[in-house]
């Protein structure tokens, strides 16, 4: 990034004021860097239209992992001395699929939440520098950023739509 | 020894082999060494063993039960010096190898931990342990002392014991200027031998062939319970009443109390106590009437016509309260009868009135069998030689005339059976006299002595014992001594002077009566009779029976006078039980620990009371009673039960003893102490019903200690009976189906699967299918089984309150269901584990502790278990145990513990293995010699010892064994078979006949 | 009287909840510690002298411990399934009470979680029942329906933990950002550095609807597994097979009547009224009328179908349930479960916010009941009439229960007064949905 660009962070007070400001953005050249919102809009979702996140995959192999686990340490399990309980077979499926198939739903959890950590990249040890404490209150952010020559275009932008404007050159 | 050995093997081979194997180890006399009454500090290994003992392998040792004066033959199991079980001698005739419940816990009583180690002399400062050589010096001192100051300054009571050892005791008395001692036995069947010497001149016990009558009637005999031999006469009822070719003996009893015996019996009749004679005669009058088939000895029916003659049926009835119909039945029966048999009353009857029952009841064997053909007047019980009442009490009062110095008792306790003990309590403890009780316990006569000299008891000593005429059996040390008690025989011998001694030692005089009358006086043949046990069977006197002497009609008759008129006050009856006697076995826990099979009550003492009439006085189970008579009173909870006579209470004898031990001390109540103390002139008899002053309800109830959850079987297919012409076509009306009725046999075999009703294939199994055949038709409901089986597997006593919190272990139970057309009709039905094929506790078991073995087996691993409860709780039949904690087992008695059987802790399941520790000797045997396990090679402990065969265990995978057999029996079915478990016991439907 | 909500509004009611407690708090934990001390005096006390401290015995080998666990289980449903089932079908009611019902349920599965153990004859053997490889090679057998318990209960304990804590995150952004010092730092650190950037969200959602998607099934699996503990029995009255739909009914019943019995003072104490509003409460009751209705059914179609089997296995053993021995605590059973949950059809009754209290509490009491009446009631009463028996819990079971129910209350406690009991992030949502319907 040439090293003439600032960052501006406009601090909204509804989510459909930021949704606006978006879709407005999005038709200027000026780059969205970042989005904040203290619950998951939607209107904020439409405006940026983003990609479909990639967690369900993670999901999925968990399942199908945990399952073959479950079924496959029971049947293993039981070979081992073979003994006959109740009169039915060693290795007796019913039962099994129960075992396997809490196995597959722990499993599928467990790549549930390595999906949604290694996603969205967390745990975070640093919170960044234009982060304003109230967006996990009551306030949208939108960062963008511009050459240093457009900032009072952008800052204008962003006053028109009704934003308080918080810049921190870095 | 060579010689010896060589027909010693021939004899073996026509032996079934388990017998052979216990004789082949039965035998040297070297008794195993090391074991000690107090737990050792260190351990010493056995440098050199003894001849005859293998480690981890038993030696068998042959000798004789002295729990009750029967008798029987036992085979004590010795394993590394100290006996763990006994079971019955197969070569003795009086049990042919099974034994009695009492003779099971006759260890508890060897390793009782209330056992007196030490001599005790009285002191003022109460009990003092002397040494057994002081002891021995200050009975000698006595005696010198009594003997210089005169003649019969030394008197002895001993129990029923062997010839050899009464010999001795009079001897010794002689030698100290003393007389004969006197044979005290609670149970002396006076009345039946006043009888017998009135008819036939001598007061004699015959052994009765039982087994060869075809028709039975009793008046209270309790032959399955007490009466003469009660294991010998279990055997032979069976053999009558079994049925054999589709029919089988009949059994009626009339008596006031059911009884064990009475329970089976195909009719049970109820009469007014102390009217069985009035019954009798009434049966008398029957038969000698004219013109009914039977031939009657004219000189006979004249004798007896004057007799009988106001005994018409409708006055037998108004006194006896047996309708006529009854009457005529029995009648009936008995007058149809080839081979019949009478009874008399058994204990538990008043003094003269069981006088004239008896008479009149061998008055009716005459009339109905002249010859007496089923009496052996030539094999005669042992315990005839007991003094009649009359004669103790005599002998007991006479001691303060006499001014008697010197008293020695041998293992009796007079004070706590006989009625008005208090008396003999007070003359025992007298100042001037000085008392020696050679007994192992503390009991209320023991308290009273000044000196108790704890002796060798039966199974650690040398002896010989007639069991009856026909079988001299003998008694060797089993084991190493656990105390330092000396035999009696030889305590007494130490008495007299050496230049006196009929003998150096008592084990010589044994010798010398196990070798007179044999043909070869060589230490052989002692080793060997002592090997099988005793002489059995010798050649012996066989007279005719006597010649009846008809003017006994006239004592008859003056007898008959004394019977009771009828009245509504209610009378008490104590009879004996078949778990205590006479009260002796009141220590045993595996006695006291064993529910009575008619009420399903262990520990309490309940007076039974009929159903009716218990309703009517508004009483409920456990309401406690205050029942009073002219000798006291006592309290006891009662029980409804049908199979009393309204107006008579029943408390069972044997338990409430002040003092015996910690298990026998307070523990149940004894009616003894409030019978009337009277005894009948003539006979001597005592009485065991008295009539009670007054029945009041105290106000307090207590919770019966019942192990029975309900007494029905509410149309469950649980213990079905089936009336003997019924045999074979009571299940063709539908076919098989899936309904609790309709549901088939289900093998656990191949065979018994059927996609119609199973989700899964079968499965095999390798070699042996283990299974079990209960026949619930020979089954007498006796608990032998269950001692054996406590005994066996180490199973713990809980106590009462553990059970009243049901928590009872027994992995064997005698079950008692109750038929609801008529209560009084009773099925036994034993119940352990099934060892289902589909064994719904295996499965839910999450660590697999109880799973299917190899030979069909359920195992129960108790290592795995974590004590989750959910076997017990899917099991159908609950016959799984939980230890709920670690149950005491006081020393010594852990001597007796199996050292096959795991001890189980607290925490962990256990049950019925089907004696796998046997299966698993019986495999090694069978490895070793390189063949499969033969029929009939594994027994289990139940099935070992019961008097009536009805267990039968095998192999169904072999289709020749027994059990393959009697599966295909018509009356074969599985306990809730529906449930389709598959179980692997099966049993046999009890067969009725409506008499 | 509803003042209306605004998203600052929210986090401030929210937030007063965590102000330092007063003395009375303090107090109050203390007792319920106590009571935790007094169950595991009990328990330390049955180790050591044996399972028999207990009323069970031989028929009845299981007693109060497997009634309190599945008890609690059944409390734990209801938690996972407003949070995820509600959640599916876009409930709006159910973002207020979500939090406190998914703590409800964290904290009622490990109170559950300790009562098999407490059951145990050998606890310290229980390491048989886990999988643990071993030179004899000996397994725990997967056939078992404990097993299935074990699988099942912790995989529910790890998936409602995980999913809690996940939808928690947000939260605890929100109480960092308004913290200083100490708490500052803490929730710097469990909130996992949570911004809500966009990129963050995107997941979030995604993830959090597999969560949800995932836990339904689970609670309802877990639930059926606990009846098979006894549908997979041949006990009368055990062995049935409406067991598994009878008792995620049964679950969800006592789960909602915990619910309340909880969220209603948790409301007054809190102020809560205009986030926790009569209309949510009155959703939540007429739920609890719906499973009523189930559980009653249930009870009808077991009676009918013991009559209609004609064996007398079955037909004596629901008659002895209904006028045996057991009869008081059957009938109770009946009341509380169906017949007093039918009251709440009457606005009147739902809106009065102290008989909804009393209400919730019977139903807690009524199901507590329906464990004992088909665990003690059908086992003491089977198929050997001889076999027959009775149970009373002892001394130490009800000390042990009492332990149990002060944990639950102690952990509880503890949280709201420590962690946001009300999810601000979703109450946020639902204010957003309310405008965009405006709008």
């Amino acid at each position: 990034m040439p090293a003439d660009t600032v960052s501006i962070m406009g601090i909204f007070s509804s989510e459909q004021r930021a949704a606006l400001a978006i879709d407005g953005l999005r038709e200027t050249p000026w780059i969205i860097e970042q989005v904040y919102s203290p619950i998951p809009s939607h209107a904020i979702e439409h405006a940026l239209e983003p990609p479909k996140s990639r967690v369900g995959w993670f999901t999925l192999a968990g399942g199908i992992i945990g399952f073959f686990t479950g079924f496959f340490l029971a049947a293993f399990t039981s070979l081992r001395w073979s003994l006959i309980v109740g009169g039915k077979p060693v290795v007796a499926l019913v039962p099994f699929f129960i075992v396997g198939f809490e196995f597959t739903i722990l499993f599928a959890v467990l790549g549930n939440v390595l999906g949604l950590i290694s996603q969205a990249r967390l745990p975070r040890f640093e919170t960044p520098a234009h982060y304003d404490e109230r967006f996990s209150g009551d306030r949208f952010g939108v960062l963008a950023c511009c050459s240093e020559d457009e900032q009072d275009e952008l800052t204008r932008f962003f006053e028109t739509n009704g934003a308080e404007i918080k810049t921190n050159d870095v | 020894m060579s010689s010896a050995w060589e027909t010693w093997h021939e004899r073996a081979l026509r032996m079934n082999r388990r017998t052979f194997l216990k004789i082949a180890s039965m035998g040297s006399v070297a008794v195993a060494a090391g074991c000690s009454a107090k737990p050792e500090d260190n351990l010493f290994t056995m440098v050199r063993a003894t001849e005859d003992m293998v480690t981890g392998k038993e030696a068998w040792y042959a000798s004789t039960c002295r729990e009750c004066p029967a008798g029987c033959g036992v085979l004590a199991k010795n394993r590394e010096g100290r006996i763990i079980k006994l079971e019955g001698n197969h070569l003795h005739p009086v049990n042919l190898g099974t034994l009695c419940i009492r003779g099971q816990a006759a260890l508890q009583g060897l390793y009782n931990p209330d056992r007196l180690w030490m001599p005790r002399l009285k002191t003022e400062d109460g009990w003092q342990e002397i040494p057994f050589e002081k002891a021995e010096a200050l009975i000698r001192g006595k005696a010198r002392a009594a003997a210089n100051r005169g003649t019969g300054r030394i008197s002895m009571v001993t129990e029923v014991v062997g010839q050899t050892q009464l010999d001795l005791f009079a001897a010794v008395l002689q030698a100290f200027n003393g007389e004969s001692p006197i044979v005290f036995e609670p149970l002396a069947h006076e009345a039946l031998k006043f009888a017998h010497q009135q008819i036939f001149g001598s007061p004699a016990l015959p052994v009765l062939q039982m087994d060869r009558a075809d028709v039975l009637v009793g008046f209270g005999a309790d032959f399955l319970e007490t009466w003469l031999s009660p294991v010998e006469y279990a055997r032979k009822f069976k053999a009558m009443h079994m049925l054999s070719n589709g029919s089988k003996g009949v059994f009626v009893q009339v008596s006031p109390f059911q009884s064990l015996t009475g329970a089976n019996a195909d009719r049970w009749i109820g009469c007014r106590p102390g009217t069985e004679a009035a019954v009798i005669m009434g049966l008398i009058r029957t038969v000698t009437g004219d013109e009914n088939g039977r031939n009657v000895n004219r000189n006979l029916r004249d004798a007896l016509a004057v007799v009988t003659e106001t005994y018409t049926p409708e006055a037998v009835a108004r006194m006896s309260g047996v309708s006529v119909e009854d009457q005529t039945i029995v009648g009936r029966q008995l007058l149809a009868a080839k081979q019949p048999l009478v009874l008399g009353t058994g204990a538990g009857s008043a003094g003269s009135h069981a006088v004239a029952a008896e008479l009149a009841a061998l008055f009716l064997n005459l009339a109905l069998n002249p010859e007496l053909s089923l009496f052996d007047f030539n094999n005669r019980h042992r315990v005839e030689i007991a003094d009649r009442r009359s004669t103790v009490l005599d002998a007991f009062d006479a001691m303060d005339k006499k001014s008697v110095e010197l008293v020695l008792l041998n293992n009796v306790n007079p004070v706590f059976s006989i009625p008005g003990g208090s008396r003999i309590a007070k003359t025992l403890s007298h100042k001037k006299r000085f008392v020696v009780a050679f007994s192992n316990f503390m009991d209320e006569t023991a308290a009273t002595a000044d000196l108790i000299v704890p002796v060798q008891m039966a199974l650690e000593t040398w002896d010989a014992y007639e069991s009856n005429t026909a079988a001299l059996a003998t008694l060797q040390p089993t084991m190493g001594k656990i105390t330092q008690a000396p035999a009696l025989g030889d305590l007494l011998l130490n008495l007299l002077p050496p230049d006196q001694r009929p003998a150096a030692d008592y084990q010589s005089m044994v010798t010398r009566t196990v070798l007179t009358g044999q043909d070869s006086q060589t230490a052989t043949t002692w080793l060997k009779t002592i090997q099988k046990g005793g002489r059995f069977g010798d050649d012996r006197a066989t007279s005719g029976s006597p010649k009846a002497n008809l003017r006994a009609a006239a004592t008859l008759k003056t007898y008959l006078a004394t019977l009771p008129e009828p009245s509504d006050e209610y009378v008490l009856m104590a009879p004996p039980s078949i778990r205590f006697f006479d009260g002796r076995g009141a220590n045993r826990p595996w006695l006291i620990e064993t529910p009575d099979t008619l009420t399903q009550i262990p520990w309490q003492t309940t007076a039974l009371i009929n159903t009716d009439s218990m309703a009517a006085d508004g009483m409920k189970d456990g309401d406690v009673v205050t029942l009073k008579t002219q000798s006291g009173e006592i309290q006891a909870p009662v029980k409804a039960y049908a199979g009393v006579f309204p107006g008579t209470v029943v408390v069972s004898a044997g338990q409430g003893h002040s003092v015996f031990g910690r298990w026998g001390s307070g523990q149940g109540v004894n009616p003894l102490a409030i019978l009337d103390p009277s005894v009948d002139a003539d006979a001597g008899a005592p009485s065991f019903a008295t009539p009670l002053a007054s029945l009041e309800k105290s106000g307090r109830s207590v919770a019966l200690a019942t192990t029975s959850g309900h007494r029905l079987a509410l149309g469950r297919k649980i213990a079905p009976t089936v009336a003997i012409d019924q045999i074979g076509h009571q299940d063709s009306h539908d076919k098989p189906g899936l309904t609790m009725d309709s549901f088939p046999l289900t093998p656990p075999l191949p065979e018994g699967y059927d996609p119609k009703r199973d989700l899964y294939p079968p499965h095999d199994h390798d070699g042996y299918r283990w299974a079990m055949i209960v026949d619930m038709d020979r089954c007498i409901g006796c608990t032998a089984c269950v001692g054996a089986c406590y005994a066996e597997n180490n199973i713990g006593i809980v106590g009462e309150k553990r059970i009243l919190e049901g928590r009872e272990m027994a992995w064997l139970q005698i079950q008692c269901y109750q038929n609801p057309a008529d209560m009084a009709r009773l099925t036994f039905l034993p119940m352990m584990c099934q060892h289902c094929d589909n064994a719904p506790c295996e499965a839910v078991c999450p660590v697999y502790a109880p799973h299917h073995s190899k030979e069909g087996l359920n195992n129960q691993i108790y290592n795995r278990c974590i004590g989750t409860r959910f076997c017990g709780q899917n099991c159908p039949y609950k016959v799984r145990r939980f230890n709920w904690f670690d149950w005491e087992r006081p020393e010594p008695l852990p001597m007796q513990l199996n050292p096959n059987v795991t001890v189980r802790s607290k925490g962990v399941m256990e049950k019925c293995s089907f004696c796998i520790q046997r299966i698993k000797d019986a495999h090694n045997v069978a490895k070793n010699e390189n063949r499969a396990i033969r029929d009939g090679e594994v027994v289990p402990a139940c099935a070992q010892t019961c008097p009536t065969g009805a267990l039968t265990f095998g192999s169904l995978m072999d289709k020749t064994s027994r059990v393959s057999q009697l599966i295909k029996d018509p009356r074969a079915y599985q306990v809730l078979g529906y449930v389709n478990t598959k179980p692997a016991v099966i049993y046999l439907k009890k067969v009725t006949q409506t008499v | 009287m509803e003042q209306t909500l605004t998203y600052k509004s929210i986090d401030n009611t929210v937030l007063d909840t965590l102000t330092p407690p007063q003395r009375s708090y303090w107090v109050l934990v203390a007792l319920l510690f106590a009571g935790i001390l007094l169950g595991a005096g009990c328990w330390t006390y049955q180790i050591l002298v044996g399972i028999g401290v207990g009323g069970q015995n031989n028929p009845v080998f299981w007693g109060t411990y497997l009634i309190n666990f599945v008890f609690w289980v059944g409390i734990a449903h209801s938690g996972t399934l407003i949070s995820a089932i509600l959640h599916l079908f876009r409930a709006g009611w159910r973002n207020p009470i979500a939090r406190a019902a998914e703590t409800m349920t964290v904290f009622a599965v490990c109170t559950a979680g300790l009562f098999p153990f407490i059951h145990l004859g050998r606890v310290w053997m229980v390491y048989y029942m886990l999988p643990v490889p071993n030179q004899r090679t000996l397994w725990p057998n997967f056939q078992s329906p404990l097993m299935f318990d074990v699988v099942a209960i912790s995989t529910y304990l790890t998936v409602s933990s995980l999913f809690w804590y996940t939808g928690m995150l947000p939260d605890l952004a929100t109480i960092r950002d308004r913290s200083h010092g100490l708490r500052h730092k803490i929730f710097k650190v469990i909130s996992l550095g949570w911004t809500g950037e966009w990129e963050i969200w995107r997941h979030y959602t995604r993830g959090y609807l597999f969560f949800a998607a995932l836990a339904t099934p689970l609670v309802i699996s877990v639930h059926s597994v606990v009846s098979w503990d006894f549908a997979l029995s041949v006990i009368p009255g055990w062995h049935t097979t409406i067991f598994a739909p009878y008792f995620v009914a049964g679950a969800i019943h006592s789960g909602l009547a915990m619910v309340l019995t909880l969220m209603i003072p948790l409301r007054i104490i809190f102020k809560y009224e205009a986030i926790i509003t009569t209309h949510v409460l009155e959703s939540v009751a007429k739920t609890i009328v719906f499973t009523g209705l189930i559980v009653g059914f249930a009870y009808a179609t077991e009676i009918f179908i013991a009559w209609y089997s004609h064996n007398p296995v079955e037909v004596e053993s629901f008659r002895w349930r209904a006028f045996g021995d057991y009869a008081l605590e059957y009938w109770i059973m009946v009341t509380c479960n169906t017949i007093v949950p039918l009251l709440l059809l009457f606005k009147k009754v739902r809106t009065n916010i102290r008989i909804l209290f009393v209400i919730s509490l019977l139903v807690n009491v009524g199901m507590w009941y329906e464990r004992f009446v088909i665990i003690v009631g059908s086992v003491a009463h089977d198929f050997l009439p001889h076999a027959w028996g009775l149970y009373a819990p002892s001394l130490v079971e009800f000390g042990i229960m009492i332990g149990a129910f002060c944990l639950f209350f102690f952990l509880f406690v503890l949280f709201v007064k420590h962690m946001p009991s009300v999810s601000m992030t979703e109450m946020k949502e639902t204010l957003q949905e309310g405008e965009s319907h405006a709008g």
